[in-house]
């Protein structure tokens, strides 16, 4: 990028009426990526502002999901009891770990998004910048939450698979190098929600509130206490109805099963991720220039 | 945001900042909270969403000059803040336009702090960061920032909750001054300072002006704006009543205040 037509974009600027229509886009997103430090710098600072309140703040990060997994596994395999006998019990704790880390990794994207506007009231009222590098600051802190999640739930996975003569879990094995592919998927998905709750919230401000306990129904809705293989026939809509279900439904195949997943599983989770970031995008950035009044 | 690059905008060579046929008008809630629930059971009850229309800037047309220094007066409630807003591009026009040539820095109602768990030295990076530097640049510029903001020891790698009033207004103030904005816009925030400070602002402010940059100042310190402003623009519900000189719009403002030229109001602050 030349610097001298940068310079010019930034000298004269021209503030216009708007409807609830998108503002220009090219030079949108050009703002958005020159100042996406911003986002990087925000999550670093909030995330060093919630350790200096808890000195066990990053173990917290992996300690959260890994009590909560064993929660539901003991809760699976009661009430399950000899419903799941076959399958060796470490494979279905291994596949509830990984659906809830892959899980939480959404969900923070939905917490830390729907509250980051409504947090940014003081920078929002006295700064202009396109808004969107807000949520993209949570995607950027839920990542970074999630990242060491995965080497810890690869050494569950290897020494547990080698441990329990009856798992069935593939182990180290080509499908992985898919993980990066998913992770992005999640990615993307998780900043669509952002945006859009992120909205929600400066409308409603009870949204947030509201989101606790849908985000908990959704959990039980998706394939993570259960297995995608589990259902069949027309309940197999739960999983193509729920924006993350194709998604868990491959972190199952690749990392449990140890195939590759079908191609329509792969056009359903990335048709939901680009879906959810056009939808949150369409939202949020028709309606951003509102922000500075509701705050 | 709304910004929108124009190509086809036209802008005399000499003005900053031109507002043509400018209208501000939003929707208030008057309801106590903006909820779900509330939003669910106002329409199971078939009420309408009581809101209030506030007009707060009604039809002004502005040229600022480079290099001018405007003073900005009005009662409360007269849209100035608004009207600050929308020349930062926070808020966006109802109706007209405004053209703006420069790069913008804002000091409106102490812009950095918004996070008050983060040390001020953090809150100058993100709130600089936003307003589009590079973290170089901002590297650069700490030590001027922090030396003209000259906080008691320590004071700025503590979190911004510990700041008192008037440290946290040098700090906004010394972070909006030294970001070498083209145009810069205060709203109310040199009331905070000492008056070691004060003098302090006021030379930089001089400084600002000698180097032809634009500064608009909202103030209700009248004798500061005559001091520092050569223009004046009296703003009352809405209405741009009188623009021109600084001195004969202030004395117009205090007349219309029918109080005179009582000290208290010519005091500082």
């Amino acid at each position: 990028m030349s610097s001298e037509p940068e310079a010019l974009v930034s000298k004269i600027q021209v503030f216009e009426p708007h409807k609830a229509s998108l503002p220009a886009m090219g030079p949108y997103i050009r703002e958005f990526w020159r100042r996406r430090r911003f986002a990087f710098e925000l999550a670093r600072f909030t995330d060093k502002a919630e350790h200096l309140n808890s000195p066990l703040g990053s173990v917290w990060l992996v300690l959260n999901p890994l009590l909560l997994a064993l929660i539901y596994f003991m809760l699976v395999t009661i009430i399950g009891g000899r419903g799941s006998a076959g399958s060796s019990r470490f494979d279905v704790l291994a596949h509830i770990l990984v659906g809830l880390f892959t899980w939480y990794f959404a969900q923070n994207c939905m917490t830390f998004g729907g509250a980051s506007v409504t947090a940014g009231g003081k920078l929002i009222l006295n700064q202009a910048f396109p808004r969107a590098l807000l949520p993209l600051s949570s995607l950027i802190g839920a990542f970074q939450k999630f990242m060491p999640t995965l080497p810890v739930y690869l050494i569950i996975y290897l020494v547990g698979g080698a441990l329990d003569s009856k798992s069935r879990l593939p182990g180290l094995n080509w499908h992985l190098l898919w993980v990066p592919v998913m992770v992005a998927l999640v990615a993307i998905s998780g900043f669509g929600l952002a945006l859009l709750f992120a909205t929600m919230n400066v409308y409603f401000r009870d949204t947030s509130k509201l989101m606790t306990y849908g985000a908990r129904m959704w959990l039980y809705l998706s394939p993570v206490l259960w297995m995608p293989d589990m259902i069949h026939g027309w309940h197999r809509i739960l999983i193509w109805a729920n924006p993350l279900g194709p998604i868990l439904a491959i972190t199952n195949t690749v990392w449990i099963k140890g195939e590759n997943p079908s191609w329509t599983l792969w056009l359903g989770a990335t048709g939901w991720a680009f879906g959810l970031l056009f939808i949150g995008g369409y939202f949020f950035v028709s309606r951003e220039r509102d922000f500075a009044v509701r705050i | 945001m709304t910004l929108r690059y124009a190509s086809n905008a036209e802008m005399p060579e000499g003005l900053a900042v031109r507002i043509e046929e400018l209208s501000l008008r939003y929707k208030i809630n008057v309801e106590s909270k903006m909820t779900l629930k509330n939003a669910i059971m106002r329409a199971g009850r078939g009420e309408k969403r009581r809101v209030r229309t506030i007009e707060a800037v009604k039809n002004l047309s502005l040229d600022i000059p480079h290099g001018t220094v405007m003073g900005v007066v009005g009662a409360n409630g007269a849209g100035k803040s608004t009207l600050m807003r929308a020349i930062a591009g926070i808020l966006p026009p109802t109706e007209g336009r405004i053209i703006v040539n420069g790069k913008v820095s804002t000091l409106l109602a102490l812009g950095v702090g918004f996070n008050g768990t983060l040390s001020g030295r953090d809150n100058i990076i993100l709130g600089g960061l936003a307003a589009g530097l590079e973290r170089e640049e901002l590297e650069e510029r700490f030590d001027d920032i922090a030396s003209f903001a000259d906080l008691p020891n320590g004071f700025i790698d503590m979190p911004m909750r510990t700041y008192s009033a008037g440290m946290y207004g040098r700090l906004a103030f010394s972070v909006a001054v030294n970001m070498t904005p083209d145009i810069l816009l205060i709203d109310e925030a040199l009331s905070t300072g000492d008056a070691a400070f004060k003098e302090k602002s006021f030379e930089k402010m001089r400084q600002l002006c000698l180097e032809a940059r634009t500064i608009i100042i909202v103030s209700h310190a009248l004798g500061t704006l005559n001091e520092l402003c050569d223009k004046a623009l009296w703003m009352h519900q809405g209405n741009a009543l009188a623009f021109g000189d600084a001195t004969k719009v202030t004395e117009k403002y205090l007349e219309f205040l029918n109080v005179g030229k009582v000290p208290s109001a010519l005091e500082d602050f």
